[in-house]
């Protein structure tokens, strides 16, 4: 039993090993080898060393010196002296002085000029000119100025348009003449509003997603008071109600003396109004101080729409140069963009026959 | 029953008046108009007229220098000559609104220049309002001699500008800068000074040592700046119109550095670095009247006063980082101004008083910046890889600084823009640039 034992764990033994030996390989990862430098090697015979080693002459072949050949000399050619010539004479320079060192040395720069002297004076003549022949305020053109390179600001953003785009209130695409229609309408160029941003964006930033303002929610409306009047004496009831009548009789016949007649302007009628001037009106060159005043314009219109007179009524500002400057902003945004009138309705035209315009800059004053 | 007759030809009446006193109590049609638009308003210098053939150059020359000194500003937009409807002949003659209307001038400035014959120039304008049809202003006249005719064309471009915009301009101005010259590494540097446009250069030292943060005085004569000619920074004032100089009564082992002369033109602020530790002193120019301003043991440097004299506007970092502060002119408590992230220096207090410029590092960017003198809205208006070294025009409306382009080939030069952040112009030098200080308006 125990020899049986001894061959089974001898048997066991040999067989494992022979096992290992035939697959043990592929349970082990193969490494890199083992760099391994090889250096060519030749057998030389002992004729060839001899020879390699033996002094070999040098591939550059000697110049031969070319014979130095005496030039002839001319027959009176000067004889040669053998004695040295004179010593020439040497002069040295005057020796200079030291300069003194000053103790404050100036610097060697150019010194330049004070600048010039300008006066200011009254002119010799300058008599104002005399009145213009051209009292027409209508250009040829009604339209906004025409797109610059100069960003503008506007109330309400535009992209950049075509270089042939003509500037409009509304965008329409360029039309072609169709072959196949029956009449043939004349071309009309594309249109678009003047390239704009609703506010001004700084090197520094990048324009906002964010709308450029929110509007504070409106208070809430006040309650009506009811202010209790004071008991008075009572009057005799028929001359109370007589005088009451003659009142509103006068009331009404003065009121309608002054007063334009026929329906009012319709909300869209003044918001289209309001929008033609807002477009005109320019504080691109306002000072601050302007840019902080209200000016309250009184504008006479003709049964064209277009502006007649306009005169100041009242201003609320830091300055009277300021007033001056944001009334010569308001007078030519109604100037310009009232030149070919107003749309108006005409039959209302006792209703804006005279506007009053306040232009209030301070919406523009966060832009 | 006569009583509800009464009072039925009452009810009746009301009736009938109630449109008619609503329309009387409204009045005439009312509009409010809080939006509009800003562009540059355009206009038109034709060519001045010359009243003798002695002033056809000068002519043309100075309504070019006034047309580009307006259209240079960002405001206003010049309308080209060869779009001129008319021509301006006569100087006396009136003016054909309709034509310029046409083309949409809204300004419009007239000329005429004569030479005399004893060297001097004379300058006349007027300008127009041509959709107003009125002159704006009255006309005037300069004069003075051939060569000063750019200093003519600023003051009437100056002239033109204020009765356009309601403020000052900023033409008739020079500015006093750094010129260098040689590689990033081995830069030379002199100081120079010239028109405001970049015109008329002239040099005030020579290059054989670093000068820095030249400064004018409030009258523009004078100049403070720091020279490193003795091997350390110290304060030097020179005089412009002779070029003299001097170093400032200073202990002479103290460095000195950013100076910066009071609106008195007398007092002068700087900072004095002794043992390591940088603290504001304020003295008269001629060296009298010495006195601390800080005893901080951090870093005080860059100050500057308020238009009134009143404050000093200075940069510290006894926050732990370089930040804005403000105090009296005598020193004391300061109030620190700046809030936001990053690091604030180089505050100028703005020739109006309410705005105080400065130099902001953040994000690895440099920025110009203005805020309020309380350190309230702020507003970046420029961003690069290194901007620094705000100055404003007389005017207080543009902000002239140092930008430098990036990389070890990377050159400074002037750049100016409006405060609202619009127009960045870089300016016309003749080579590299750096710390520019404009004066105030010339007399």
């Amino acid at each position: 039993m125990q020899l049986q034992t001894g061959t089974y764990i001898s048997g066991v033994a040999h067989g494992g090993l022979i096992f290992w030996v035939l697959v043990g390989g592929l349970f082990l990862r193969a490494g890199d080898p083992l760099p391994v430098q090889t250096t060519d090697v030749s057998l030389l015979t002992g004729e060839e060393f001899a020879a390699l080693t033996a002094p070999q002459p040098s591939p550059i072949q000697p110049v031969q010196e070319p014979a130095v050949v005496q030039p002839d000399l001319p027959q009176d050619s000067p004889a040669i002296s053998a004695q040295t010539d004179e010593t020439v004479e040497t002069s040295t320079p005057d020796a200079v002085a030291e300069p003194e060192k000053d103790p404050n040395p100036q610097q060697p720069t150019i010194v330049p000029q004070q600048p010039d002297e300008v006066t200011e004076t009254a002119p010799d003549v300058l008599a104002p000119p005399v009145q213009d022949i051209a009292t027409d305020l209508a250009p040829p053109s009604d339209a906004p100025p025409k797109a610059t390179a100069a960003p503008r600001i506007a109330p309400t953003p535009a992209p950049e348009t075509a270089p042939d785009t003509e500037i409009a209130d509304t965008v329409s695409p360029q039309t072609a003449p169709d072959q196949n229609a029956d009449s043939q309408v004349a071309d009309k160029p594309a249109t678009a509003p003047q390239q704009a941003a609703p506010e001004i964006v700084t090197e520094a930033e990048k324009p906002s997603a964010a709308p450029p303002r929110s509007l504070r929610p409106p208070s809430r409306p006040k309650k009506p008071t009811v202010a209790l009047a004071k008991p008075q004496p009572a009057a005799p009831k028929e001359n109370a109600i007589n005088d009451a009548v003659a009142a509103v009789v006068a009331e009404t016949s003065t009121a309608t003396a002054a007063a334009p007649s026929g329906p009012p302007l319709t909300a869209g009628e003044k918001d289209a109004l309001r929008v033609s001037v807002s477009n005109c009106w320019n504080l691109g060159s306002s000072s601050s101080e302007a840019l902080s005043t209200t000016v309250v314009v009184m504008v006479d219109m003709s049964r064209e729409g277009r502006p007649t007179a306009i005169k100041l009524q009242s201003s609320d500002g830091p300055s009277e140069n300021a007033t001056r400057i944001a009334f010569d902003a308001a007078r030519r945004a109604v100037i310009r963009c009232g030149a070919s009138g107003y749309k108006l309705p005409s039959d209302k035209y006792s209703q804006w026959q005279n506007i009053e315009m306040t232009f209030n800059p301070e919406r523009m004053r966060i832009k | 029953m006569n009583m509800i007759k009464a009072l039925t030809l009452l009810a009746a009446c009301a009736i009938i008046a109630q449109p008619a006193y609503a329309q009387q109590r409204s009045g005439p049609l009312r509009i409010e108009i809080t939006e509009g638009v800003i562009e540059p308003l355009p206009f038109a210098v034709p060519e001045f007229i010359a009243e003798n053939p002695a002033a056809q150059e000068f002519a043309a020359n100075i309504a070019r220098v006034v047309a580009s000194d307006l259209a240079g500003t960002g405001l206003f937009r010049e309308i080209p000559e060869d779009a001129f409807i008319s021509r301006l002949t006569d100087f006396a003659s009136p003016v054909q609104y309709s034509d310029w209307k046409a083309i949409n001038t809204q300004a419009l400035v007239s000329g005429a220049v004569s030479a005399g014959s004893d060297g001097r120039l004379t300058v006349k304008f007027r300008v127009f309002d041509v959709f107003a049809e009125a002159q704006l202003g009255d006309g005037l006249q300069f004069g003075g001699s051939t060569s000063s005719w750019r200093r003519m064309a600023h003051k009437v471009a100056d002239a033109v500008y204020s009765r356009i915009t309601g403020e000052g301009g900023y033409f008739d101005s020079r500015v006093v800068f750094v010129a260098q010259n040689g590689p990033k590494d081995e830069r030379r540097s002199r100081l120079a000074v010239m028109d405001y446009d970049g015109a008329n250069v002239q040099y005030l030292t020579d290059d054989s040592a670093i000068v820095l943060a030249p400064r004018f005085s409030p009258t523009g004569d004078r100049v403070l700046y720091t020279s490193y000619e003795s091997g350390f920074p110290q304060v030097f004032v020179l005089d412009v119109g002779t070029v003299q100089r001097r170093a400032m009564d200073v202990a002479a082992e103290a460095m000195t550095f950013a100076p910066r002369f009071g609106p008195d033109g007398r007092t002068v602020v700087f900072s004095l670095t002794e043992g390591g530790n940088s603290d504001l002193y304020k003295m008269d120019v001629d060296g009298s009247s010495a006195q601390r301003l800080t005893s901080a043991p951090s870093i005080e440097t860059a100050p500057d006063f308020s238009p009134d004299g009143s404050q000093i506007v200075f940069e510290s970092d006894r926050s732990g980082s370089q930040q804005l502060y403000v105090m009296g002119v005598n020193g004391g408590d300061a109030t620190r101004i700046s809030s936001g992230q990053g690091r604030y220096s180089a505050p100028v207090w703005s020739p109006r008083g309410d705005l105080i410029a400065f130099t902001k590092q953040a994000n690895g960017r440099f920025h110009i910046g203005v805020m309020r003198i309380d350190g309230s809205e702020e507003r970046l208006l420029t961003a690069s890889f290194l901007d620094e070294g705000p100055t404003w025009s007389p005017n207080g409306r543009v902000i002239m600084f140092t930008r430098e382009s990036q990389g070890t080939s990377g050159v400074q030069s002037l750049y100016s823009v409006d405060i609202t952040g619009r127009n960045l112009r870089k300016v016309t030098t003749e080579g590299p640039a750096s710390d520019a200080t404009w004066s105030p308006l010339l007399n």
